[in-house]
This record gives C-alpha cells, sequence and structure tokens, in this order.
C-alpha cells in the first residue's frame, strides 16, 4: 500500500504540466463570478425572503453555501487534475464528499477555539461550515480528490505551481485567517446583533476570501509579468 | 570564556531586573491607589459655622463635657434631635433586591414570604427602604468604613481587608463617642478592629467559618433580648455574618437562604416591637436602621462592580414620616456613604470631614422647614470645605463670611441663574444659588413671619442639585496623583521589562545563532507557532485598553491557547508523509494534541466566567443542577485518576529507585486522605477536616521538598550517563512538585473543580508528550506555550478579572485558628492554582528536555562547550515566563495611567491591575523553584562528582577523563553551574568511549 503511493509520487508531480492551466484572465472571471454569486447570495436573501444574517443566520449562510457549492463545483471540475483517468462526475461527486467532510473538519475546529456548543447554535454551526467548506476544502477536493501530496504540496509547504493553485490555496487561507479574525469582536460588551457566533465569523470569513481572492489574482498577474520578463 | 553570556551573568542581570520591577511595581502601586483620605482631623463646632468665615478659636472644646458639647452642637445647628438611640442592624450581604424587588417590581415571591413583618412594615409606611449603591470593592470592611465615615475610602483597602486596622478618619462612631453616647456591638469581629476600645459591650463572631451559617447569628441573636432591656446604651450595632455565609456556600438560591431570611425577619420583628413599645413608654426614640454592607452574585460572592453586588439595603423604621404607599417606600435610590451625614443630623453630631454623601432624601420629611434647609446647609458645607481642599482659592474668590446673609457677596450678583461651564465652575455656580435662595427664604419668613412654601422648595431643589453635583463630583475625583511617583514606578517597570527582554534576546541569539547548533534548529528560524506565541503578549497589550476585553480575558486566553494548538496540529499535518507509514512517535503526537484541544475545550466549558455573560449555561452549573451527589462522585473519581496518572508519571522512568517508591507510597496516602476528606466533606465539616487537612500539607511538603533534597543524593554510581541521568532526576523532581501541587488543589479547590484540576494535569502530560527526540517546536515557544495555557487554566477555574470570584471558603480548610497570612496564602494557592502549576511543570520539562537531548546535543557539541550551551538553554525557563510576564505588567501599568479616569477605572482596571500584581508574584514565585531545583541539584552533583573523580584519581590512579573533569572543577570552582556539565561531559565522553 505503502509502496503503491511512493510509486504515484513521482507520477503526480509529472501530470502537471498535462493539466488543464489556466490564464490569468481566466482567474479573474472565476474569481469574479464566485465573488458575484455570494452578492447574489445576500441579494437574494434580501429581497426575496427579506433575511439577512443578523436576523436569520442559519437560514443566509444555507442560502449562501447552496448557491456558491454548484458554482464552485461546476468551475474548479473543469480543472480537475489529470483530467483523462478522472471523470468529470467523478470529480463533481468527489468535492460533494469534500463538502461533508470539510464541514466536519471546520466544525471541529471552531469548536476548539470554543464555538458554542448547544441545540440552538447547532444549524447555525453546521450551515457555516458548509460555507466554510465550500471557500477551503471544495475547490481542492474538486480539483486533486484525495491526493494527500498535492494537498501537502499546496497547504502545508505552499509551493504552489500553477495559477489554479494559487486561486486555491490563497483564498482557503484568506477566509480561514479572516474567520479567526473574525471572532474577536465577539467578547465585546457592544451588545451588538453581529457579535453573535457565527455572524462576525461569516462576515470575517468572506472578506478574508475576497481578500485572498484578490491576492491570489494579484501574484498571478505579478508572477507571469516576472516570467514574461525573464522568457524575454 | 569567550561567549557573553555567563551563568553568572546571566543570573545577576536577571535578579537586577526583577529587583528593579519590583521596586518600581511598588512606587508605582503607592503612587496610584490612593490610601489616604484629603482632610485630616475630625469635624467639630467649626462645621456649623461658614466656611469662609475665619475659623473661630475653640481651644476648651476638647475638655468640654461630653453632654455640654452635644448640647452646644444641637444649639449651634439649630435642629432638634428627636431620637436618642440608634440601633444599626448590619445584615452582612443582604442584598436591597430581597427586601425591595427590583426595577419597581416587587421581591421574588420566595423571598417577599421569607420576610413577612418587614415587607408588612414597608407596606404600612411605617419603614422606607433604599437601593443604597455600594461603591466596588464590595467587600465588607471597606463598605463598613464608608457607611460610617461617609468617605470612599482608597482602594488598597481590599488589600487590608484581611489586616484590618483601627479607622482612623473622622467617623460617625468617634463623633458618637466625643458626645458621650455609649456603644454596643455584637456581630462581626470587623467592627472592634475598626473601633478598638470604642464598645462598651461587645461579643465579637469571625467571619472566619464562611461555612458556619447558624452559629454565628445564634451568637448575636442570644444577647438581643437582654440588651433590648437595657437602657445603658445609645447606640446597638448588631452586625449578621449568616447570610453572606449563606451566600458563599450556596448561592442566591441556596435552599438555606429562606430560612435565614426569616430568622433576620424576626429579628426586625423582636426589635420593632421592643422600640415602638418604649416609644409610647418615655420621651426618647428609637430609630431603627436596617442596612447591609454590600450585596452579592447570583452564586453568592461579592467584591466587584456587578449591579447584584453594589445593590445594598438601606432600610430606616421609625422615621415617622409618612409614605404613601409600597412603590413609595421601596423604590428609592441612594448611596451607601449617604448614611454618614443622615445619622449624624439626626442625631446631632458634625457631618464627618471627609464624607463625600449627601442626606438621604426622605428621611428628614419629620423636620420643621427650617431645619430642612439648615440641614441641607450644613451638608453643603462640608462639602464645600472638601471642594475647598481640592480646587484653586481663586474660584472661591467672591465668597465672604456671611455674604449671602446680608447680600454682600463681591461680584457675585443675588440673582440666580443657569449654570454653566467646566464642573467646577458650575458647582460654585449652584452652591451659591442655594445660597441665595435659602437668605431669600430666611429674610421672607422673618418679614412675613408665614413662609412661602414655593420660596422653601426653591431653596431646597437648589441645594439638593448643588449636593449632587457636587457629592458626584467628589466621589469621582480621585485625589491627586503624584506625578513624580508614578513616573518613577512606570520608568522603573519598564527599565526591567527591557532587561528582560534584552536579557532574552541575547541568550536566544546565543543558543540559536551559534553556528554549530545550526544543524539541530532546522533550516529557518521562526516559523507560524514561533511568530504566533510571539505575537500573543502584543495581542494582549493591544486587547487591554478596553474594559470588556478586560472583563472578558478568559475568551482571548483559551483563543490564543487553542490557536497554538491548532498550529501544532499543523504542523504536526505538515510533517505527515503517507509514505513512510505508520509511525508510533507521530500517533503519540497527533495524540497528545488532540488530548491537548479536547481538555482545552472542556476547560474552557466548564465554567462560563467574565462579567457579561456569566448567565451562559456551562458544565459546572449543569452538574450543580443535576445533583451535588453527582459533583461528588465526578470528584471522586478524579482524583482517583489525578493520583493513578502521578503514579504513572513517576514510574514511567523505569528508575527502581528506593525513593521513586516512598514518593509513590507518599503521594498514595495523601490521594487517599484526600478521597476520604472528599468523601466526607458534606457531612461533617470542620473537626475531622482540620486534621486531615493538616496531615495531607505535611505529606505533600515532605514528599515534595523531600523529592527535591533527596533525589540528586540518589545518583550516585550509576552506570548510565550523566546528563540523562539527571534529566530524570530532575523529571522525577518535576512530577513530585506537580503531583503535590495537584493533590493540594484537589484539597483546597471546590469539588466541582476537581475536573479541571484533572484536566490540567491531562495537558501538563500531553505537552511533554510532544517534546520527543525530534522535537520540532522550539525550547522557549514550548515554555510560553505552558505559561499561556496556565493563565487559560487559571481562568477556567472560575476566576475572573473582578474580586468576586476569589474562593473564600477554601482559604481556611486546616487551619483551625485565626491567621492572615496563612488563609492568605491559601487564598493566594487557589487563585493561582493554574499558573503555579505550569510554572512546577517546567522542572519537568527541563528534565524531560535533558534526558531527550543528552545524545544529540552532546553530538552536535562535542569540540564546543556544552556545558555552556545547555545551561543557557537551562536559561529559557526561568528568562520566558519572566519577559512575558513584564511585558504584560509593563503594558497593564501604562494602560492603568493612561485610563486613570476611564468611568471603570476603580471597577474594571484597577481590580484587574490586583491580579496582574498578584500574577507577577505568582510567576516570581515559580520561577524562582524552577531556578533553585536544578541549582540546588548541580550542586550537590558537583559534591558527587568531586568525590568519585578524587576517589578515582587517588585511588585507581590512572589518568581518565574523569581526571580531566576534576581537573576542571578543581581549576574553576567558582562556577559550579559550569563545572557540573563539563564533568557531565567528560564523564560521557568516558562512558561513550
Ligand atoms: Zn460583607
Ligand atoms: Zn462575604
Amino acid at each position: 500500500m505503502e509502496e503503491t503511493k511512493k510509486k504515484k509520487k513521482p507520477g503526480t508531480s509529472v501530470g502537471v504540466s498535462g493539466d488543464v492551466s489556466i490564464s490569468a484572465l481566466g482567474a479573474f472571471f472565476v474569481h469574479l463570478i464566485t465573488g458575484l454569486f455570494l452578492a447574489v447570495g445576500f441579494w437574494v436573501a434580501r429581497n426575496k425572503y427579506s433575511v439577512d444574517l443578523i436576523s436569520d443566520p442559519s437560514f443566509t449562510l444555507r442560502l449562501l453555501w447552496s448557491i456558491e457549492f454548484p458554482l464552485v463545483v461546476i468551475i474548479y471540475s473543469s480543472f480537475r487534475k489529470n483530467p483523462e483517468k478522472c471523470s468529470y462526475s467523478k470529480a463533481v461527486g468527489r468535492s460533494i464528499l469534500g463538502l461533508i467532510s470539510g464541514a466536519f473538519l471546520n466544525v471541529m475546529g471552531a469548536i476548539a477555539l470554543g464555538a458554542p456548543i448547544g441545540m440552538q447554535y447547532l444549524p447555525k454551526t453546521i450551515h457555516w461550515s458548509f460555507l466554510m467548506s465550500v471557500f477551503t476544502f471544495v475547490p481542492a477536493t474538486a480539483v486533486y480528490g484525495a491526493s494527500w501530496t498535492d494537498w501537502h504540496r499546496v497547504f502545508a509547504s505552499m509551493k504552489p505551481s500553477g495559477n489554479i493553485e494559487y486561486m486555491i490555496f490563497i483564498p482557503a487561507y484568506g477566509a480561514m485567517i479572516g474567520g479567526w479574525f473574525g471572532a474577536w469582536p465577539m467578547p465585546l460588551d457592544w451588545e451588538r446583533p453581529w457579535q453573535e457566533w457565527p455572524i462576525s465569523v461569516s462576515y470575517g470569513a468572506i472578506g478574508g476570501y475576497i481578500v485572498g481572492q484578490t491576492v491570489s489574482l494579484s501574484l498571478i498577474t505579478f508572477l507571469r509579468k516576472h516570467k514574461n520578463l525573464k522568457v524575454a | 570564556m569567550t561567549t557573553a553570556m555567563t551563568c553568572t551573568r546571566l543570573t545577576i542581570y536577571t535578579v537586577a531586573g526583577i529587583f528593579l520591577q519590583v521596586i518600581g511595581l511598588s512606587i508605582f502601586v503607592f503612587g496610584f491607589f490612593p490610601v489616604k483620605p484629603t482632610l485630616s482631623g475630625v469635624s467639630d463646632l467649626e462645621s456649623y459655622r461658614d466656611p469662609f468665615c475665619d475659623s473661630a478659636p475653640n481651644p476648651n472644646e476638647s475638655e468640654l463635657h461630653p453632654e455640654k458639647l452635644r448640647l452646644l452642637y444641637q444649639e449651634l445647628s439649630g435642629i432638634s434631635s428627636k431620637y436618642d438611640r440608634l440601633i444599626l442592624m448590619v445584615i452582612d450581604g443582604l442584598p436591597a433586591e430581597f427586601v425591595l424587588g427590583k426595577d419597581g417590581q416587587p421581591p421574588r415571591k420566595a423571598w417577599k414570604e421569607s420576610m413577612p413583618y418587614t415587607q408588612s412594615l414597608l407596606a404600612n409606611g411605617d419603614a422606607i427602604g433604599y437601593h443604597a449603591k455600594a461603591a466596588p470593592p464590595t467587600v465588607t470592611m471597606p463598605r463598613l468604613k464608608a457607611m460610617v465615615s461617609g468617605a470612599i475610602g482608597g482602594f488598597l483597602d481590599v488589600a487590608f481587608n484581611f489586616n484590618t486596622q483601627a479607622l482612623l478618619d473622622d467617623n460617625l462612631l468617634g463623633q458618637f463617642f466625643r458626645i458621650g453616647w455609649k456603644m454596643v456591638m455584637h456581630g462581626d469581629e470587623t467592627w472592634l478592629k475598626l473601633f478598638p476600645g470604642l464598645f462598651m459591650r461587645h461579643d465579637s463572631v469571625s467571619s472566619f467559618f464562611v461555612k458556619d451559617t447558624v452559629q454565628v447569628d445564634r451568637n448575636v441573636s442570644r444577647h438581643l433580648p437582654n440588651e433590648l432591656n437595657n437602657d445603658d446604651w445609645n447606640l446597638l450595632i448588631l452586625h449578621y455574618l449568616g447570610l453572606d455565609h449563606v451566600g458563599h456556600t450556596g448561592g442566591r438560591n441556596s435552599p438555606l437562604m429562606a430560612s435565614k431570611l426569616k430568622e433576620m425577619d424576626d429579628v426586625v420583628r423582636t426589635m420593632h416591637l421592643k422600640a415602638t413599645m418604649d416609644h409610647s413608654q418615655d420621651e426618647g426614640q428609637t430609630l431603627l436602621i436596617i442596612v447591609s454592607d454590600h450585596g452579592m452574585t447570583e452564586s453568592g460572592n461579592h467584591g466587584g462592580s456587578s449591579y447584584e453586588e453594589t445593590d445594598s439595603l438601606m432600610l430606616f423604621i421609625g422615621l415617622g414620616s409618612n409614605i404613601s404607599d409600597y412603590a413609595a417606600a421601596t423604590n428609592n435610590v441612594a448611596f451607601q456613604v449617604d448614611l454618614a451625614p443622615t445619622l449624624a443630623i439626626l442625631f446631632g453630631v458634625p457631618i464627618p470631614k471627609n464624607n463625600v454623601g449627601v442626606l438621604v432624601p426622605g428621611t428628614l420629611d419629620s423636620l420643621r422647614d427650617y431645619e430642612q434647609l439648615r440641614a441641607l446647609e450644613l451638608n453643603s458645607w462640608q462639602l464645600l470645605r472638601l471642594m475647598q481642599a481640592q480646587l484653586p482659592s481663586s474660584l472661591f474668590g467672591g465668597f465672604s463670611c456671611n455674604c449671602f446673609l446680608y447680600g454682600a457677596c463681591e461680584g457675585l450678583g443675588s440673582d440666580i441663574n443657569e449654570c454653566f461651564g467646566d464642573k467646577e465652575k458650575q458647582l460654585i455656580c449652584l452652591f451659591k444659588n442655594a445660597a441665595v435662595l435659602h437668605s431669600i427664604w430666611k429674610s421672607k419668613k422673618l418679614i412675613e413671619s408665614s413662609s412661602s412654601m414655593e420660596d422653601f422648595s426653591r431653596a431646597l431643589d437648589a441645594y439638593n442639585a448643588f449636593l449632587k453635583t457636587a457629592s458626584e463630583w467628589l466621589a469621582s475625583k480621585t485625589t491627586e496623583k503624584p506625578v513624580l511617583l508614578l513616573g518613577l514606578g512606570v520608568s522603573a517597570i519598564l527599565l526591567s521589562c527591557v532587561v528582560c527582554v534584552t536579557l532574552f534576546l541575547s541568550l536566544f541569539k546565543e543558543v540559536y545563532h551559534e553556528p554549530k547548533d545550526r544543524v539541530c534548529r532546522g533550516s529557518h528560524l521562526l516559523n507560524s507557532e514561533d511568530v504566533f506565541v510571539l505575537a500573543v503578549p502584543l495581542i494582549f497589550v493591544i486587547s487591554m485598553g478596553s474594559s470588556s476585553m478586560v472583563e472578558e480575558e478568559h475568551y482571548i486566553w483559551h483563543f490564543m491557547v487553542a490557536t497554538f494548538y491548532l498550529l501544532l496540529l499543523f504542523k504536526t499535518a505538515k510533517s505527515f508523509d503517507f509514505s513512510k507509514g505508520m509511525n508510533i512517535l507521530r500517533d503519540y503526537k497527533l495524540g497528545s494534541i488532540f488530548s491537548l484541544l479536547i481538555s482545552g475545550r472542556l476547560l474552557k466549558g466548564w465554567h462560563q466566567g467574565g462579567v457579561n455573560w456569566t448567565y451562559l449555561p456551562d458544565i459546572s452549573k449543569w452538574l450543580e443542577q443535576v445533583g451535588s451527589g453527582y459533583v461528588k462522585r465526578i470528584q471522586l473519581i478524579s482524583s482517583f485518576i489525578v493520583i493513578s496518572l502521578g503514579l504513572f508519571t513517576l514510574f514511567r522512568t523505569r528508575s527502581k529507585r528506593k525513593i521513586v517508591c516512598v514518593l509513590a507510597f507518599g503521594f498514595t496516602t495523601c490521594g487517599f486522605l484526600i478521597l476520604l476528606h472528599a468523601w466526607r466533606y458534606q457531612d461533617d465539616m470542620f473537626e475531622v477536616s482540620t486534621v486531615t487537612a493538616k496531615l495531607i500539607y505535611l505529606l505533600l511538603s515532605i514528599s515534595a521538598i523531600g523529592a527535591a533534597l533527596a533525589l540528586p543524593w540518589s545518583m550516585l554510581n550509576k552506570d548510565k550517563c550523566f546528563l540523562a541521568e539527571a534529566g530524570d532526576c530532575l523529571y522525577l523532581i518535576g512530577s513530585a512538585y506537580t503531583l503535590s501541587w495537584c493533590l493540594l488543589q484537589l484539597l483546597l479547590q471546590q469539588p466541582i473543580n476537581s475536573v479541571p484540576i484533572l484536566l490540567l494535569l491531562i495537558q501538563i502530560l500531553a505537552i511533554s508528550g510532544l517534546s520527543s527526540k525530534d522535537s520540532q517546536v522550539n525550547e522557549w515557544v514550548k515554555i510560553a506555550a505552558l505559561y499561556y495555557m496556565g493563565m487559560a487554566g487559571h481562568f477556567a477555574l472560575g476566576n475572573s478579572n473582578t474580586l468576586a470570584t476569589i474562593d473564600v471558603a477554601g482559604a481556611f480548610i486546616g487551619i483551625s485558628s485565626h491567621s492572615t497570612i496563612l488563609s492568605g496564602i491559601l487564598m493566594f494557592m487557589i487563585t493561582y492554582a493554574s499558573p503555579m502549576l505550569f510554572l512546577l511543570s517546567l522542572v519537568m520539562h527541563i528534565g524531560a528536555y535533558l534526558r531527550n537531548h543528552s545524545h544529540s546535543t552532546i553530538s552536535a557539541h562535542r569540540d564546543t562547550n556544552l556545558g555552556e550551551a545547555l545551561k543557557l538553554r537551562l536559561g529559557f525557563p526561568c528568562l520566558v515566563p519572566l519577559c512575558i510576564n513584564s511585558i504584560l505588567l509593563t503594558a497593564y501599568t501604562v494602560v492603568l495611567l493612561l485610563m486613570r479616569n476611564h468611568l471603570f477605572v476603580w471597577s474594571v482596571f484597577s481590580p484587574k491591575y490586583l491580579y496582574v500584581c498578584a500574577t507577577t508574584l505568582c510567576t516570581y514565585i515559580g520561577v524562582f523553584v524552577v531556578a533553585v531545583t536544578p541549582k540546588r541539584f548541580i550542586f550537590l552533583l558537583f559534591l558527587v562528582i568531586h568525590a568519585i573523580s578524587f576517589l578515582e584519581t587517588t585511588l585507581i590512579g590512572n589518568g581518565t577523563c574523569l581526571g580531566d573533569g576534576a581537573a576542571l572543577i578543581v581549576t574553576e570552582p567558582a562556577n559550579t553551574c559550569r563545572s557540573w556539565f563539563c564533568g557531565g561531559d567528560a564523564v560521557l565522553m568516558v562512558l561513550g568511549d
């Protein structure tokens, strides 16, 4: 078992070159569309159901992730690794699995950091974690599946190769760090409704996600220019 | 020696830094917290004269007969006093809510029904009750002082609460004594400490046995019939402690509360019936006042500034004023300090000099109109005198002696105008208005002889407006801070902080920048958790500026520590490589991190600490709801697990020393005794537990100290390498410390806290599980993390930054006679259980570090000076906690200075500062133990090595490397620290060959 995995490693790294790549403009559109759909989610929540994150957090979060999730799956599944070996539907299937397992990990992390436990918080926590999973885990599972080496290379060693990897890991980290910072106002006694779990954390995560997208875009354009210069 | 840092130098600098810090801190504390009141001396005949008149000499006042003085006071004041006797009943810790209700609502049914007589008095209009807001700190002694002197005492009164001293400032009781009153006191002995020799008769009970809720009050009430029949006293003080004790043991909803309230109600009935009977018989009237010194929180504690704690009661019975209905009798607010001027006026004595209270509205209704205005005038004059001491005299320029009487005040028209401008000018203006209106009313009354109601009420309102504003201004005005002292203190603290940080940095450079060492420490210097650990103090420095962050500090500590665990998890996952297969070491590590995460979360959920969200559910509340039987069972189980874990730790080193078995035996005995104590805890408390507790104290201290002293001797003649052996030894000593501290806490802490103690122990063991041979986490990071975990645990044990959460009940376990110092020490131990535990566990970590690195470090250091490097590494366990603490202390000192005019300075920032000071003390003690243990151990080892090498060189005579070690020792005998390591190195090299 271990042996096969060891053997697979060089194969996958060779496969990088054969993957679908994306231009800076494409990356821009992908980020624009995902960002727009977040805005659409908020718009629908406000105008169709007349709720927002503060008045009904669990419903709004559910709306957000159920709008965002198909879009992310559709887009990132087309950038899947080894497209010749892995069909599109398989990529979609594994990203659903990734959604659930990522949600689980996010719940665990949030609870470890002090998220309240209780029946009245349960739906909020679950929907928040699904949204977080859409931000962090779903794109990566759609592209890499369960390949530990790829995950390790992108998320732990931070040695991304190719635009698509920048597009995956920087917004994911952005969402996590943003969520972490979003928890800060919670203990303050301003008595604002948005200080409740998980509202401020969701705001932080969404903000971090968007910042991450911008950073990844600028990195992609910067690196491309750099490369072009080198080539020239 | 070429290295810049040597062992001795490091020690000297560190000690100097600490010394500087202690000096700076004490200077700052005494400069910042006002200790003295503003005016000295006592109020006398002077207080009946206009404050702008030149003081007329009263040479013979002190020689006046008390009775004559009383008449003189009465004549000068112009107020006839209706009462000649006063009964002051103090019910310790009774929240006004119990009697008067809250927000216009009547009190809860259970409370209302427990006090039928008092409620009927309120309903009939015979009594009038006030929510008397007490100033923090809501602790008995400062509150009693505030009631009798009218002054808001210095904040440090809390610190002296366990060391009560006589009240030397002007106060009511002193004034009563001067006019020859006879006073009797039964109840809390605090009164005797405040007023030694003032009481004609007294029977004091101690607030010492907090768990005694019955006998304390019985000892007071047994005197009641006799005292009520006696007529030799003027003032009878009854201070009932039982209700406070009920609160401390069971909280507001204690099942004992109803019966205690009923008991108090019976006392009120007895007194009132007797007083009214007397009233019908002869001339003198008895005024009955029921007050409480402070309230209590939901859990029955007090000390802080929440509404529940400051909501104390002031109930006047027999004022004779006509109160229309129940709402009017209960829906009044006042301040606790208002009692002093009110009583002074009602009983015809001068108002105490430093009083900031005002006459309680509604208590003077039975006086005639000119008497009422005169009373307000006297109160205003007294406050004005206090203001004069704090304001420049130029502000009072227009005033002169009795000028209002004749309408001759310079530059001050006799017209009434609106008051604007800054607070000081506004105060003067308000006073002027009141004085002018008063004189108008007086002159009209002289002419028309029938006073106009309108003028009277205008003057009354003007006086009340002035009094209210002046009282607020005086109460809020903290005394002038000595700028020089504060500056000196702050700069000394800053300097010591700089010293600590510089020492840390140079040590850091020394250890991590040595070229030889680069191999061990990996490719990059700082990684995510290093950066995070460095950022934590900064985060705290920033967050401390916000009062709510100070109140909710536990959230931040938990958040930081949990983030650290997650970073560790991330780091471990990063080094994951499936290709290497299952790795036992790695799994062990993962297990450790997960147990850290889980125990950390459980600890966070155990007590919902802080101020604003204490009502939220938490595990301890839930357990207590389920039933005390479960708590007891859980306590027994967790005590048992603590003992087994401790024994496991002791035997994990696999050393077969006899002393380990002795230690294990000692701890098992202690554990058994503690289990026994826990078992009996609820049935019967005192006689049994004191002996057991003393025995446990003795056994634990013998085990810990004995381990530290005896273990190094057992190292003699071992065929293991010296460093590993030394590491084992230190590890054993450290676990002995940790275990005895844990067992001590199991005894002292409340039963509900036994699980957190267990979890803390698990955390310590888990962290030591992380430090394996290929440890990726830097030593200093781990130490800093331990410090943070200690602080997180501090809040997990139910502590907070208000003084209310200090566990008073545990501080008397095992003490048979009253001793301030001993119970203070116990209280400190209970409060700082967790930080101290983690600091003590550092010894264990040093041991583990030595053992694990004995080979790797030496292989890297074979050609350089091993001793220096190792020893400098050992400097971290001392320096890192000191550094973090001094950064936090410095930052907090600056914050306190900046916040000195903040609304919450006395209620939030100052208590926090006291906690910071106590944490500093805790860090010093912990670091001292950590520093002394290896040193003492090194000293013994030095002797041992010396003996061995001496024997070997003389008897065997072959010049092996042992001889080198000995030679080293001989050449540099002063630096024992280094010679030990060099000796160890030498021995090791021999063994290696
Ligand atoms: Zn009290
Ligand atoms: Zn108390």
